[in-house]
């Protein structure tokens, strides 16, 4: 026999986590893979703390999400529940600062600069705090696709995107916008639930290979990223999207974070 | 909404959360409305007869268009996750029966203990919301044929739902489907009052 069991304690109480385990792979931000004899994964935030190999137990030690402490980070909403905009209508955006869609009230939005590129004009948008949020709102004249993004210098760089479609358009072939740091879809066009999204990390314009992407969304339970992914040698990756609402994608090279929000459109 | 919902938003707009069920339900919807080459349900061009009263069944409806209220879902108390659906214009039917495992996957196993529980404390909760989305990502995509097994039968289309008259049950007051009241003399009874 050469699986084990793990076990987990946590706040001094030691748990079986799981049985017949025969793969451990520990992870970046501190995530350990376990994976057993019957198939079934888990991903725990944990260091080793014992290895018992002659009674096949290993024990893991749990560490707090709380006691993690994430960067923040910028990111937009649409406010407006099914994915897109009609033409005429008001088309409001939400710009939240926090952790894995979970704003943090206290975060400052000083310095903070908005951007929309529509139609191959770049105008600046108005900013207006309003409760957890900055709100913008982009006016009736948008119609197709619009990109917009996010700026702001503290003593890190952090910049927000999104894609938001006014009307009932299909649009690949969507252009970067040319930030230091930036995610953009590999081929946009509706993302559905059930179906897999790719997006496409650049960095002043050329691929980001090896980078952790992670990726979330609105309705998780989790306090950390659920998903954590990497770019392939064209900076590329891909998610399948398991849940409703909309998903967030977040990427951090050195100083400086960026966010995609894919808007899911219905 | 503003355009077509693709059927697994309908259906788990019409189911009101997403769970296994649910998508094995929409495979067998979607398998069927492809074999068959039919459109959803308008009037009655087609029909169902579902063998269960699990979650698979709402979409069903929700994909196929066959509703309880329209009267082409028909409703067999077997504790079977089989689909049987017609088309009435192209005079086919094909009947989806699930396959039965002896050994679940081991998600499905854990994702059940965990939905069997009345509360679930944080970690667990994560840990359903990630064996939901592994279950989620495993169903639709697996082939279908490693999900159901499926034949075309001979079908023998019922009549289309029938409309019948309201009349008042003469101890309670309320309006009753004339067939389903018993007609007491002169007098139409309700099954509630009978």
């Amino acid at each position: 026999m050469c699986e084990a069991n793990v076990y987990i304690n946590r706040d001094g109480r030691e748990e079986l986590l799981m049985e017949g385990v025969d793969r451990i792979i520990p992870g970046e931000d501190q995530n350990i893979f376990l994976e057993n004899v019957f198939g079934e994964r888990r991903l725990v935030k944990a260091r080793i703390k014992e290895m018992e190999l002659v009674r096949h137990r290993i024990i893991l030690e749990e560490i707090k999400e709380a006691a993690v402490k994430p960067h923040l980070e910028l990111w937009l909403e649409p406010d407006t529940n099914h994915g897109h905009f009609h033409p005429g209508e008001d088309v409001r955006m939400k710009l939240f600062k926090g952790f894995n869609m979970r704003p943090d009230e206290t975060a400052q939005m000083e310095g903070t600069e908005a951007f929309v590129l529509s139609n191959g004009r770049l105008q600046t948008l108005n900013l207006h705090k309003h409760h957890e949020a900055v709100e913008m709102n982009l006016g009736q004249e948008l119609d197709g696709l619009a990109q917009i993004y996010v700026h702001q210098k503290e003593d890190r760089e952090l910049y927000a995107t999104a894609l938001i479609e006014v009307g009932h358009h299909h649009h690949h072939g969507n252009q970067p916008l040319g930030l230091p740091l930036e995610i953009v879809p590999i081929d946009y066009s509706h993302a559905r639930l059930g179906e897999t999204y790719g997006i496409q990390v650049l960095k002043d314009g050329h691929p980001l290979a090896g980078a952790e992407v992670k990726a979330t969304f609105s309705e998780t339970q989790s306090r950390d990223y659920p998903h954590h992914l990497k770019t392939d040698e064209e900076g590329k990756t891909r998610l399948f999207l398991t849940a409703r609402g909309n998903y967030l994608f977040s990427v951090t090279d050195g100083d400086t974070t960026s966010t995609f929000t894919l808007i899911k459109s219905f | 909404m503003c355009k077509n919902m693709p059927p697994l938003e309908l259906a788990i707009q019409f189911h009101g959360h997403i769970c296994p069920g649910l998508l094995m339900g929409v495979r067998a919807a979607e398998f069927a409305q492809k074999y068959l080459e039919v459109n959803p349900d308008q009037d009655e061009e087609l029909l169902a007869i579902v063998e269960t009263n699990s979650c698979g069944v709402d979409a069903i409806q929700a994909v196929l268009g066959c509703t309880f209220g329209k009267g082409n879902l028909i409703f067999k108390d077997y504790g079977k996750n089989v689909y049987t659906v017609a088309s009435r214009e192209k005079n086919r039917a094909v009947r989806i029966a699930q396959k039965y495992l002896a050994q679940p996957h081991p998600d499905n196993a854990r994702y059940r203990e965990l939905s069997c529980k009345d509360s679930l404390t944080e970690p667990e909760a994560v840990e359903k919301e990630n064996l939901l989305a592994s279950i989620f990502e495993r169903l639709m995509t697996i082939p279908f044929e490693e999900l159901f097994n499926w034949q075309e039968i001979e079908f023998a289309f019922p009549e289309k739902a029938q409309i019948y008259p309201t009349v008042q049950c003469s101890i309670c007051g309320e309006g009753v489907m004339e067939p389903r009241a018993v007609l007491n003399g002169q007098l139409y009874i309700c099954p509630t009052c009978a």
